[in-house]
């Protein structure tokens, strides 16, 4: 070979890191990613459904609660004190059409005790999930941090080659330029300026995917972020919510004890009514909780999956985009990766970000 | 100690693990007769209890202050638990990836030790808070008379567990509404409604007041009214370094409470090291089979030797038309310091009582 300039950066093994890159491969990559998103979703949907039979099971509950004092209050009595209360004791488990002296009100307390007792439980249980839910998200952005450093020093690797061989195709140029038009020698460098126009085109396709790749990793990691966020918020109400209604419980079982018994002994209306408005409020309390869920499923993840729905779109089109514009304008992209690498070399040098690009 | 509400007082680690083994320990001392409650579900709540507190799944443990046994949200809280155990289990996965994982984040580690909690805990029998049953000891349909026996436990609203158990025959006849019915091959029973409420509802009441409310009810003849009660419990247990003292905070004003109470102010008030127990468990029966009444429980006498003059008339009157005869027991399990507490109440009601040893860990 007769070229002065240094050929061997042709041969050069550029080190990406990784498993190399394509369009392909980067659209199952981040296919991979979204999957574990939408599990978690999923999972929030399930979580959302059981949400709603405990409302209704809830609702229930503070129906039948609130129906007994208020009839124990007088303010629903329609045809006489007795006859309405007859009526709501057909609201307590196991009672059906049996007359209030046939059970113990006692025993009906407990039950009543024991039932609100399980629905907070129920309600709580979910903060474990959620917290496991989170804490798997958290990995997950650690894992999608890893690929977009990895991708951002691909991209710089890739910017870096693109460089030198823009410099290598300078040269040969100029040394074209001295030798006899249709020599050997300007055949030889011909034949170079294609080897090195055939990396360039190469190169600057993988400046171009460890670019797109590192942006949508971004922006899937944002993702995940607020999915975990909402994730985190929904457990910390929960935990607030039973935590209170489990301490009312626990605070109130044995005044429930004392005034079924006196019920029992001598039918202590108003003090029962007490009792009942004790375990009402419990209820209340966690119903309110499963309340705000519901709309909090609303407003946050119906919405979220509409956000991630449309950044499959995005995603999606963009790769096409990529993918058409790369077959249609190869030139205009290894400029593009020659401007951007050679607007990289002449800026002022920073410190290394994992980000970068 | 912490009285948080209404005969309510609340333990925290390493006090509340030392009371449940004390007072697990006491149970099988005892050795319970059928009569009681039963002991294995009762030990397996207090053992479900310790767990969730060692596990950190709850922060206190809520104990009757009268009785000193766990009250009704603790013992709510171990059934609860269960059963939610199995849906629980489901959605947590499997626990060796959770123990995997434990070094990543608190919520693994937690969540490993709840799983194993679970899954013990889906299969095990636990103290019920209420349990009622019907038995059928003997069906002849020719006369139309059946026996049966009707079994209680119930976490009664003094803070002691009870067991009652009824024995009766009912003579069926047309005209009568029957407390028990039988289903039609006559092999199971299930008791009226307002007879199951009668029987709760008078639970508390002693064994000789119960068969005379149930005596001659709706054509039945009781040949049998049993009581088993566990309770009273006072503890002593040193809290933290031992300088303070969680003791049964309500204990009753008997005579045993009496000379609990002495002794917490005696010889108890310089015990700071060393947790102490008593356990005391009655029975109480009212029966057509027994020879003698008499009452062999320091701090329950029978109810003629409690009435004043002017009653006892109308008392031995009553009694005349009832067959039955009334025997009363209590025997107590102690630890060491706690002993002389036992002694010295059977020995003022002139009783001998069995005091069981409960040892020191």
């Amino acid at each position: 070979m007769s070229s002065k300039a240094n050929l061997d950066v042709l041969s050069r093994q550029v080190a990406y890191s990784g498993e190399g890159i394509s369009v392909k491969s980067l659209e199952t990559d981040i296919q991979k990613e979204r999957t574990i998103q939408d599990n978690k979703v999923e999972e929030l949907k399930v979580l959302r459904e059981r949400n709603v039979n405990i409302q209704n099971a809830m609702a229930e509950e503070l129906k039948k609660l609130r129906k007994f004092s208020d009839y124990l209050n007088g303010t629903a009595t329609n045809s006489g004190f007795w006859a309405g209360f007859k009526e709501v004791l057909s609201y307590i488990p196991g009672l059906g059409s049996m007359s209030m002296s046939q059970r113990s009100i006692e025993e009906l307390l407990k039950a009543q005790y024991q039932i609100s007792a399980r629905r907070v439980k129920e309600a709580a249980e979910y903060v474990d999930t959620l917290k496991q839910s989170e804490q798997d998200l958290y990995k997950e952005i650690d894992r999608i941090n890893v690929r977009i450093v990895e991708m951002a020093k691909n991209e710089r690797e890739a910017l870096n080659y693109v460089l030198e061989l823009k410099k290598l195709q300078e040269q040969l140029e100029a040394e074209e330029q001295a030798v006899e038009a249709g020599s050997v020698e300007q055949r030889d460098i011909q034949a170079s300026v294609d080897k090195v126009r055939a990396k360039l085109a190469e190169h600057s396709t993988n400046v171009q995917l460890y670019g797109s790749a590192e942006e949508r990793y971004a922006r899937l990691k944002e993702n995940t972020r607020k999915l975990a966020d909402t994730i985190r918020n929904l457990a910390q109400d929960i935990q607030q919510y039973t935590t209170a209604s489990s301490i009312k419980l626990d605070m109130a079982s044995a005044q429930i004890q004392a005034i079924g018994r006196a019920a029992d002994a001598s039918t202590v209306m108003l003090e029962m009514k007490r009792s009942l408005d004790v375990m009402t409020e419990s209820m209340n309390v966690t119903t309110q909780f499963v309340s705000d869920t519901q709309m909090f499923f609303r407003s946050n993840l119906d919405t979220f999956i509409q956000e991630l729905d449309t950044f499959d779109e995005k995603t999606s089109t963009v790769l096409e985009d990529n993918l058409r514009k790369s077959k249609e304008i190869e030139d205009a992209r290894i400029q593009a990766a020659i401007d951007k690498a050679v607007k990289r070399a002449g800026a002022p040098a920073s410190p290394a970000s994992p980000a970068a690009s | 100690m912490t009285v948080v509400a209404l005969h309510t007082q609340a333990l925290v680690l390493p006090e509340a693990a030392t009371y449940l083994d004390l007072l697990g320990r006491s149970l099988h001392a005892a050795r319970l007769s059928n009569a009681f409650p039963e002991r294995r579900p009762l030990q397996h709540s207090l053992e479900t209890l310790a767990e969730s507190l060692r596990l950190g799944l709850h922060g206190e443990l809520y104990v009757d202050s009268r009785a000193g046994l766990p009250n009704l949200a603790s013992l709510t809280r171990a059934l609860t638990d269960k059963s939610v155990a199995r849906e629980s289990l489901a959605r947590m996965g499997d626990r060796a990836a959770l123990e995997a994982r434990a070094g990543e984040a608190e919520v693994f580690a937690r969540l490993a030790a709840k799983h194993g909690y679970y899954e013990k805990l889906q299969d095990r029998e636990l103290a019920p808070v209420d349990h009622q049953r019907v038995l059928l000891r003997r069906h002849d349909p020719a006369s139309g008379t059946a026996a049966f026996r009707i079994e209680l436990t119930k976490l009664d609203a003094s803070g002691v567990y009870v067991r009652l158990q009824i024995e009766l025959t009912q003579v069926s006849s047309l005209w009568r509404r029957k407390v028990i019915d039988l289903d039609k091959d006559g092999e199971t029973a299930a008791a009226s409604e307002a007879f199951r409420a009668m029987v709760y509802r008078c639970a508390d009441l002693d064994a000789e007041a119960l068969f005379m409310r149930l005596h001659g009810a709706e054509g039945v003849s009781v040949e049998r009214v049993q009581r088993g009660v566990i309770g009273p419990v006072l503890f002593a247990v040193p809290i933290g370094s031992g300088v303070q003292v969680a003791r049964t905070a309500e204990a009753g004003d008997d005579a045993l409470g009496r000379e609990w109470h002495a002794w917490s102010v005696g010889a108890g008030a310089a015990e700071h090291e060393r947790p102490e127990l008593l356990a005391a468990f009655a029975t109480d029966s009212a029966a057509l089979d027994i020879r003698d009444e008499r009452s062999n429980d320091p701090i329950s006498p029978l109810l003629r030797d409690r009435l004043r003059d002017q009653e006892q008339a109308r008392y031995r009157a009553l009694r005349e038309r009832y067959p039955f005869k009334v025997f009363k027991d209590r025997k107590f399990v102690a630890t060491p310091g706690l002993k002389a507490v036992a002694h010295a109440t059977c020995a003022a009601a002139g009783t001998k009582n069995m005091i069981y040893d409960l040892q020191y860990r």
